[in-house]
């Protein structure tokens, strides 16, 4: 099967963030000649977001290996050396067998293990699609905070996600009274269970995916971010003519003696 | 670089967010228009030949530019080589925007970048790290110091 490896490579050496780096040991690990024993190798390690990288060393210019962290857990385990802080990176799919790499400490073993169990696409889309319902709330209650502190009876509440670019673009709304402990729950499973990977990738279109929010590399452009700063206003204006409509009848009648 | 092709076709399998069948055309010189089943699995576009179960290849969509061709085409290329493109004929103009708009956000990068502008606006808006409930604030993914300006 072939791979754009060429982008690969040069991704993994383009100055974009790094989640995490470090030297780990592996044994039969990505780009290392299969020793299944003894003290393996030293290996330097990068992975962003759902990449992981080895090189062979921290200036490595091409990268030895790549795994792809999508559908896998990640998992204390023994080493063969005994004093090395392991894990391993088991993938639930036929004649993949596990990575087993070695830390340094106790402290790094924990940070790497927890940097890999977050890395999916997965993980990364499901706080997107928390913080975007949150995001989406907070300019409806501030909305809503708004016309009741003017004191306004408005009969259409104006909802907030009518007015976001990426509104109801692909038919899909985050449920309102999803509470936002669901993340922390999705989240937590998310690391002990294998094949959770898998319902997210289930789940419905991102909203985000059709290239809507302002921050899309190809929206750079004055009119986008213009309108995405301008729902604010617009929110004003409504609540403003919708005074004005209400208090009109009252002005015309005192106007008239 | 070294990795495991069973790896990539078991993520091959997953379910696509888009996928459908579109002529596709290699950067190789001369290189003609074939009917490939085109799959967009998180981060990766995997392309199958219309009659087999394993993907011919696989493309990873970061630092990519999706750009419209014609009416009914787009290519994608990748920031090393521009001139390099993969060409994708769809069937008609809403099917091609529907799959440009599918590529463009389909990217890590652009998940993280999407993610640290709503952070931001949720704290401009109400005081509040929306990310300090989930015990996630200090991860090094989520960080606007990380991303370079």
């Amino acid at each position: 099967m072939k791979l754009n490896e060429r982008s690969v490579a040069h991704y993994a050496l383009s100055n974009s963030p790094a989640d995490h780096t470090g030297f780990l040991r592996t044994w039969g690990g990505p780009g290392t000649p299969s020793t299944h024993s003894g003290t393996g190798r030293r290996c330097w390690f990068v992975l962003k977001g759902n990449l992981l990288f080895s090189f062979e060393s921290r200036e490595g210019r091409a990268p030895l290996g790549l795994v792809v962290l999508e559908g896998c857990t990640v998992e204390l385990a023994e080493a063969p050396v005994p004093e090395e802080f392991a894990f391993a990176v088991r993938f639930d799919a036929p004649g993949v067998r596990p990575y087993l790499l070695a830390a340094d400490g106790p402290a790094a073993q924990e940070a790497w293990v927890k940097a890999l169990s977050r890395a999916s696409f997965g993980y990364m889309r499901l706080v997107v699609r928390e913080l975007e319902s949150q995001l989406r709330d907070a300019r409806q209650s501030l909305a809503l905070h708004r016309h009741s502190s003017m004191k306004v009876v408005t009969s259409r509440k104006p909802h907030a996600a009518d007015h976001l670019p990426w509104g109801l673009e692909n038919g899909h709304r985050l449920s309102r009274d999803r509470s936002p402990t669901g993340l922390v729950e999705e989240g937590g499973s998310r690391l002990a269970g294998r094949g959770l990977a898998e319902c997210e990738l289930q789940g419905p279109a991102s909203l985000l995916g059709r290239g809507q929010s302002p921050v899309s590399p190809e929206t750079s452009c004055f009119s986008t971010l213009h309108d995405w700063y301008g729902q604010e206003i617009l929110e004003l204006r409504r609540g403003w003519l919708q005074r004005t409509q209400e208090s009109q009848p009252e002005c015309e009648k005192q106007d008239r003696p | 670089m070294r990795y495991n092709e069973k790896e990539l076709q078991a993520l091959s399998r997953q379910p696509a967010e888009l996928a459908a069948e579109l002529g596709m055309r290699a950067p190789k010189k001369g290189s003609v228009v074939k009917r490939r089943l085109v799959k967009l699995v998180v981060n990766f576009l995997f392309y199958f030949r219309t009659d087999e179960a394993e993907p011919v290849g696989a493309l990873l969509l970061e630092h990519c530019r999706v750009t419209q061709e014609e009416p009914t085409s787009f290519s994608i290329s990748f920031v090393e080589d521009p001139e390099r493109k993969y060409h994708f004929e769809c069937c008609s103009e809403e099917q091609c925007q529907q799959w440009m708009g599918a590529l463009r956000g389909a990217s890590y990068e652009f998940m993280r970048r999407s993610l640290i502008f709503y952070r931001n606006e949720i704290q401009k808006m109400t005081g509040k790290d929306p990310l300090e409930q989930f015990g996630i604030s200090e991860e090094a993914r989520f960080q606007l110091s990380g991303l370079k300006a």
